[in-house]
């Protein structure tokens, strides 16, 4: 087996502890169904034919491998470090999240439920959701906040045409967190034939696990790639997180080899200094128990989980993966921030320097490739994680630049 | 057949809540939970997640909830529950949490995303045992045996059965499977049973008198409180809704 049987010494425990953080601080209601998981995880694990099947679905129907492309033209403009893009924008719906909604898919599949549930932010989880759905025959049903549904709508279309209900949340700061809420009262409600397509590295064990593992292709292809291409290890990896699947996905293979450095970007918003206007989890944030797991969550003296921006859906989560709390506290990964204003500059970059449109969350990468390229020298390599391709993020993005023709085509289609 | 009712502090208001938990106890209440309002409640459906929504855009605090209860267990001689999730509990610190709850006259402690299982790394079943609050399990259908036997034997007082795969205040339909989930309970828990999520009608307490020891009454309550704005109408509604309920 080349996946699912790869450890580090950085997982977690039997009962999914990472250190302090992680665990299973869930209602009794989910409990049967978390261990179930957890069961068939564990098997898994241990089946080549599983593994074998996986890859087969990843390289005919995602399109595997993404590819790792030199970015030149970047590289001569910050005239430093040689930067690599992983780009999973190239991936079948436009993202990272289709490979664990494969993963939990061929999971479900084999646990014989019947229906998949779903909450997404950006709509890239929701999409890839239900797009599994739609290939394996399960009725599906995705969960999004009302303020990212007018953030995402393109995904929303398009998710709907895939066949999932789309169900708006109208509770709490109606975006990520709030979807995550319902998604889990559904699962309460429906959990004798629903499975619970969770989208991130996050919630109660097994989920953290679960989803790296199904991720860890991402690293596992880089790897290989830079081998062939420069045969050698990559010095710097980065990459945005919110509950951490695509860093994760980056990270794990290269997780115990000490002289690669690794950089998580959260979303700065309007500036980390802005209280309740950025979703950095590490500026501000404290340990906490939600949604079924311990971590750091911005959260307010009392516990209740606090208001959070983003320009983009997908980092607008207050809790971060609680696998990237233990890599932070042992010094494995280190954190930085970006803001909305930095993403959307580097976004601009990348897209005429490279012609790749990043989707807004893979810019806050690259906002931290801009920083820290310049101060390397050349023969060092850093490789960035496009986790998505913007085209959901037409409408933001148009916004943000205040292009008048959008504007007027949009007035006129409207009519 | 006894009756557990239930309100969140501070919806609407700290006052009304003292209020009402007086007119839960002569309307002929054994219990009432007073839920510390959070902002994530995962257990609860609609109509308590936007009691508690309002009560913390009131800007209720657990010093708050701790107040009311140290009101209401000097005016009521039934016992007081406090009900809510981990994460407030955690914030305040475990063992402070517990020692204040009982200081404030709480009889015990109702936290549903606090299994037993993460005890190791908590001991809050270990800090409610050193504070002598009767520590509640939540039970559910969908609960193995396992499960069963490993909350049976940290609980306390009785054990709260959720009546049905749902959130609180969904539709329960108590005809069907009850009787034999509440004699798997039974084998596990020698307790007195409680069961909640649902009940909102005589019809339902006639449905599960013969079964259960207990009734639990929350949204139905809270849906009482929302529809009668006027102080002492509501006040007599809510009496109304429990003897009726009790008949």
């Amino acid at each position: 087996m080349k996946l699912f049987n790869f450890k580090t010494k950085y997982d977690a425990d039997n009962s999914g502890h990472f250190g302090i953080y992680g665990g299973r601080y869930a209602p009794e209601m989910l409990i049967p169904a978390l261990e179930q998981l957890e069961r068939e995880y564990v098997a898994i694990k241990k089946d080549p034919a599983f593994e074998k099947e996986f890859f087969y679905y990843l390289k005919t129907y995602v399109g595997r491998p993404s590819p790792l492309y030199f970015a030149q033209n970047l590289t001569k403009k910050l005239g430093g470090a040689k930067i690599y893009m992983k780009n999973e924008g190239l991936n079948h719906t436009g993202a990272h999240k289709i490979n664990h909604c494969l993963g939990q898919a061929l999971l479900a599949k084999r646990m014989k439920k019947k229906r998949l549930i779903a909450e997404t932010g950006a709509g890239q989880h929701g999409v890839a959701a239900a797009t599994v759905a739609a290939r394996f025959g399960f009725d599906c049903t995705v969960y999004m906040g009302e303020e990212d549904i007018k953030r995402q709508r393109p995904n929303v279309f398009w998710m709907q045409r895939l066949g999932a209900k789309v169900i708006p949340v109208m509770e709490g700061s109606r975006t990520l967190k709030d979807a995550v809420n319902a998604a889990l009262k559904d699962w309460i409600t429906n959990v004798k034939d629903s499975h619970y397509l969770l989208g991130s590295t996050l919630g109660p064990h097994p989920f953290p696990s679960l989803n790296r593992d199904f991720q860890q292709i991402v690293g596992y292809e880089v790897r290989n790639q830079l081998q062939e291409l420069e045969g050698k290890l990559p010095d710097m990896l980065i990459a945005c997180v919110s509950g951490g699947s695509n860093a994760l996905g980056l990270f794990y293979r290269f997780l115990e080899d000490e002289s690669v450095r690794m950089i998580g970007v959260e979303a700065g918003g309007e500036g980390v200094s802005k209280k309740g206007r950025h979703a950095s989890r590490f500026a501000g944030g404290t340990l906490g128990v939600v949604q079924g797991y311990k971590t750091i969550f911005l959260q307010d003296k009392e516990g209740n989980i606090a208001q959070t921006h983003s320009i983009s859906a997908g980092l607008d989560y207050p809790g971060i993966g609680p696998q990237f709390a233990y890599l932070k506290d042992v010094g494995r990964v280190e954190f930085s921030s970006a803001t909305d204003k930095e993403a959307l500059r580097a976004f601009n970059l990348t897209v005429k320097c490279e012609g790749i449109l990043p989707a807004l969350e893979s810019s806050h990468a690259i906002a931290e490739v801009i920083k820290q390229a310049p101060k390397l020298s050349k023969d060092t390599i850093i490789v960035v994680n496009i986790s998505g391709r913007a085209d959901k993020d037409i409408f933001i993005v148009a916004e943000a630049l205040g292009d008048k023709e959008w504007d007027k085509f949009i007035k006129e289609k409207s009519k | 057949m006894k009756l557990m009712t239930h309100v969140v502090v501070g919806y609407p208001t700290i006052a009304s809540t003292i209020q009402i938990v007086k007119a839960m106890e002569q309307a002929g209440a054994d219990y009432v939970e007073l839920q510390i309002p959070f902002s994530d409640p995962i257990a609860d459906g609609p109509t308590i997640m936007k009691a508690c929504d309002i009560a913390l855009k009131n800007g209720i605090t657990v010093r708050d909830c701790l107040k009311v209860m140290k009101t209401l267990s000097n005016k009521v001689s039934i016992p007081l529950f406090f009900m809510g999730y981990y994460n407030t509990v955690f914030h305040f610190g475990v063992d402070a949490f517990c020692k204040q709850a009982k200081a404030a006259g709480a009889y015990g402690l109702i936290i549903p995303d606090m299994p037993p299982d993460e005890e190791e790394h908590e001991h809050f079943i270990k800090a409610c045992r050193t504070h002598h609050l009767a520590q509640i399990r939540v039970i559910t259908p969908a609960s193995s045996n396992e499960r069963m036997k490993l909350n049976a034997q940290v609980a306390d007082e009785f054990v709260y059965c959720v009546s049905h795969y749902g959130v609180t205040g969904s539709n329960a339909d108590f005809k069907k499977s009850l009787k034999p989930y509440i004699a798997r309970v039974k084998k596990y828990f020698n307790l007195p049973i409680a069961l909640g999520f649902g009940i909102s009608k005589p019809s339902h307490i006639r449905a599960i008198k013969d079964i259960v020891d207990i009734a639990i009454v929350g949204s139905a309550i809270i849906k009482i409180i929302d529809k009668y704005k006027n102080p002492k109408t509501r006040i007599r509604e809510i009496k109304k809704f429990i003897q009726d309920i009790l008949i």
